[in-house]
């Protein structure tokens, strides 16, 4: 197994992003503090670094200083100036004041969305319109306003992402697995689940209208089916643990739009226990296959 | 819109009311409110509902489709500033959103002034106010169309904005100072966040100073930085600075809410006549794509007209290649309207509701001519107008049951469309109960038009007969049994037109030959013609 190297992790995730072509970058998570608005701030201060008009947004609540579910505290989000981001109206600090660029008629959790530029440096929060049809719009907007759109995820928002030239990156670690294999799993679980691959359209197909979901996995698995099993995307996968890795197993999942992962992060230190960072990279980049990046540690496997 | 008495939910679905509010629907904030207060002119309001609608038919003559469009795309995208007024209003300090859509209200409201500029039935919208306000927020225009506030609204704003530059730059730069040496003494590229690992392994001696551990583990410490008294100086300048900006940038938003306040009704005017235009504009579009004019609107329950189109077929035969055969009418009291299946009965009873609701909403009617009084309801009775009324009545009992709601509403003048009343009951009685429906309906003053395949009816209830012409003669069924082949043959041999009926009515066998057409076997038809003739 290849050692880990010490890198520039936000500069090195945007690059994979652009090499591929991604104008936007998503940050999405196996569950809460697992290090996703971190990466996602590595990311952005690198694309500052590199002169680049970024756009940010988030695909929820995000940015308060206090984790609105389990009450931890989060890393906020520093904005330099020049920086365009979409919130909710109520939510742009009065101080300093930024230039208001458009009013959407989307809505948010607590109120409807705003463009605006970041006049100055300051603490923002993001709040993200409520619908996962709203993500593909603020995404849109956020494009044509900036050159590289970073936005903080959630797995039930990709769909309308789906088919997109989007680059996500899949953040996990101590928060939601006690040991190394455990985190290693969860992440290369949703890493299979989002890179779901395009369909051929020359081979048969069993198309399924909406969720898979476990009851239709046993049947196909039963009747030993070969043919493609085509979601619309994979987002559509209701599937975990087991049933899941049988699926992937047994089965020929495809989808008709894909999702692009690109890299994992790891967040080696949870609220309550840690792992040890160096095992937990590497396990997760012998697991998934992609190159997997440490924030907390600057470093890269493999 | 509020289609209030006029029309019960069964009359509205026969009469396609929904397809109606949506041809003439705004497309702005401003507009939906003024749009869901519009509601149908009474009788007695006969003036405002002909000004209205010749105000429309003006702006619609008078407007060419590029300005027409232009105005209307100015409307649909630009943001409500009616709680930005009304918190103003209040006493309330804006945000800047607020100041924002404020920008955008008052730069609309001159752009579609010059963009209707001349054009009769459009009045400026622009007062005083909008005016005043336009030029208190011209400073915090960009050059991207966006609202910032900026410097050029107060010397001590951009005073206090250059003082935080300043103490920004100074704590940057200390900042940077720290972050490289620590970076330096620990041997790596950068310190990218806030909370970072450092592994034991890779720690030659102590940590350096300024780097605080949050935890120790075996392998790693998870650390933070601790900056040192010159950066801390250089945090605590920063934030004196942006005190600062702070405040100024609140009084200037106080400044300029107050401004708002002070013109705080006269915008409104504003709001609301531009939600008046969005609403009128909305209708012209209506009456320039369906090439509607204004009905002569009649103190008197008439309903006349001539080349009427009932729109939402016509809409749906022109996208299917086809043409709505126009019809011609004069009802001013009761009549029966008799034709073959599939002849156009219903759709010519549709076509008298849908003239009649225009009217009332001071719409132009999709007509060549027309005169229309107003009425107090508009009722249909008949297929299509008895669903909601359960499924443990028989539709002869649900039909009964709407006759007498709508005779208990009692809303005078009454129009009522009626079709095929009592069809499922014995022709005899049937046709008996149509008598009696037409005297009923005299008595009240109402103009009703009764459709019916019952013979007689007309006679006996001394009532006007119209009739659709039908078939020009009987066609030849098409070889295939394809069901568009044959409506499409049927539509060809079809005479749509209304006529009115004044000697005996001559008996026609149309339903027996449109069976054929249908494709029933020449056996069936055969047989038919035979029992006809017994």
């Amino acid at each position: 197994m290849a050692e880990e190297q010490a890198v520039r992790v936000g500069l090195q995730l945007l690059e994979l992003a652009r090499a591929r072509g991604a104008g936007s970058l998503l940050v999405v998570g196996t569950g809460k503090n697992v290090g996703k608005t971190v990466a996602m701030r590595a990311i952005y201060e690198a694309a500052c670094d590199s002169g680049l008009r970024v756009g940010v947004a988030s695909a929820g609540l995000d940015g308060e200083a206090v984790d609105q579910i389990e009450t931890h505290p989060k890393p906020r989000l520093w904005l330099r100036a020049g920086t365009i981001l979409a919130t909710a109206a109520g939510a742009l600090p009065r101080s300093p004041a930024s230039e208001i660029l458009g009013v959407s008629r989307l809505r948010s959790a607590v109120g409807r969305l705003v463009y605006a530029r970041a006049a100055g440096t300051g603490f923002y929060e993001l709040i993200g319109p409520s619908t996962a049809s709203g993500l593909r719009e603020v995404l849109d907007e956020l494009s044509a306003l900036s050159e590289f759109v970073i936005i903080d995820g959630a797995i039930d928002r990709l769909a309308a992402l789906a088919g997109g030239h989007d680059a996500i990156v899949v953040a996990g670690g101590a928060a939601t697995a006690k040991t190394v294999q455990e985190a290693a799993d969860e992440i290369r679980a949703l890493v299979q689940r989002l890179g779901v691959a395009r369909f051929d359209p020359d081979d048969a197909v069993v198309r399924v209208q909406g969720a898979l979901t476990v009851t239709q996995i046993g049947r196909l698995i039963a009747l030993r089916e070969q043919r493609q099993i085509v979601v619309r995307d994979p987002t559509q996968i209701a599937l975990r643990g087991k049933a899941l890795s049988q699926a992937f197993v047994k089965l020929r999942i495809r989808c008709e739009r894909p999702l692009h992962v690109m890299a994992t992060t790891i967040a080696s230190i949870g609220p309550e226990w840690s792992l040890e960072p160096r095992t937990l990279v590497r396990a997760v980049a012998a697991a998934t296959g992609l190159p997997t990046f440490d924030v907390y540690a600057g470093a890269r496997a493999p | 819109v509020k289609p209030l008495a006029l029309l019960d939910d069964a009359s509205a679905q026969a009469l396609a009311f929904d397809w109606l509010v949506d041809a003439i629907a705004p497309v702005s904030v401003y507009g939906e409110r003024v749009f869901d207060e519009l509601r149908p002119y009474r009788p007695g309001e006969e003036r405002p509902a002909q000004e209205r609608a010749d105000r429309i038919a003006a702006i619609a003559a008078n407007l060419d489709g590029g300005r027409l469009h232009g105005a209307r795309e100015t409307l649909r995208n630009l943001p409500d500033a009616s709680g930005a007024i009304a918190r103003a209003a209040l006493g309330e300090t804006l945000v800047d959103v607020g100041f924002f859509e404020l920008q955008r209200f008052c730069d609309a409201i001159e752009h579609v002034d010059a963009l209707l500029s001349g054009i009769r039935g459009v009045a400026p919208i622009t007062n005083a106010a909008v005016r005043a306000l336009s030029q208190a927020l011209e400073a915090g225009r960009t050059t991207g169309g966006g609202f910032y506030l900026a410097g050029g609204f107060d010397t001590e704003l951009e005073r206090a904005r250059r003082r935080l530059t300043q103490a920004e730059g100074e704590l940057d730069a200390a900042r940077a100072r720290e972050l490289e040496r620590i970076a330096r003494q620990l041997g790596r590229n950068d310190i990218g966040v806030d909370e970072f690992v450092v592994m034991r392994s890779d720690l030659r001696g102590s940590l350096p100073p300024g780097v605080r551990v949050l935890r120790e583990a075996s392998t790693y410490l998870l650390c933070t930085l601790e900056y040192d008294e010159p950066t801390l100086a250089a945090l605590r300048d920063r934030a004196r600075a942006a005190d600062g900006v702070a405040v100024a940038e609140e009084n200037v938003r106080a400044r300029l809410s107050a401004k708002v306040r002070e013109h705080a009704a006269q915008l409104e005017e504003a709001a609301r006549e531009l939600g008046e235009l969005d609403v009128h504009l909305a209708a012209a579009r209506f009456a320039q794509c369906h090439e509607c004019s204004p009905a002569a609107i009649s103190p008197e329950p008439v309903l006349s007209f001539v080349r009427a189109r009932f729109l939402p077929l016509a809409v749906e035969l022109t996208a299917a290649g086809r043409a709505f055969t126009p019809l011609d009418l004069e009802l001013h009291d009761v009549a029966v309207l008799t034709g073959p299946n599939m002849g156009g009965k219903s759709v010519c009873l549709q076509t008298c509701g849908f003239i009649a609701i225009c009217a009332a909403f001071g719409l132009p009617v999709p007509a060549g001519f027309a005169r229309v009084g107003l009425f107090g309801e508009i009722a249909w009775l008949g297929i299509g107008g008895e669903d909601e009324l359960g499924g443990l009545l028989s539709t002869f009992a649900k039909e009964v049951l709407r006759l007498r709601e709508i005779f208990g509403r009692g809303v005078p003048p009454l129009l009522l469309l009626v079709d095929e009343f009592a069809r499922t009951t014995n022709p005899h009685e049937g046709k008996a109960l149509l008598v009696a429906l037409l005297d009923s309906l005299r008595k009240r003053g109402a103009l009703g038009m009764l459709a019916t395949h019952l013979g007689g009816v007309a006679r006996e209830g001394r009532a006007r007969h119209f009739a659709v012409r039908g078939l020009l003669g009987i066609p030849r069924p098409p070889a295939t049994s394809d069901l568009g082949k044959a409506l499409a043959t049927l539509a060809a041999s079809m005479d749509y037109a209304i006529a009115e009926v004044t000697g005996d009515e001559a008996p026609r066998a149309d339903a027996i030959a449109l069976t054929a057409l249908l494709g029933m076997d020449g056996a069936f038809v055969d047989a038919a013609y035979r029992a006809l003739s017994q």
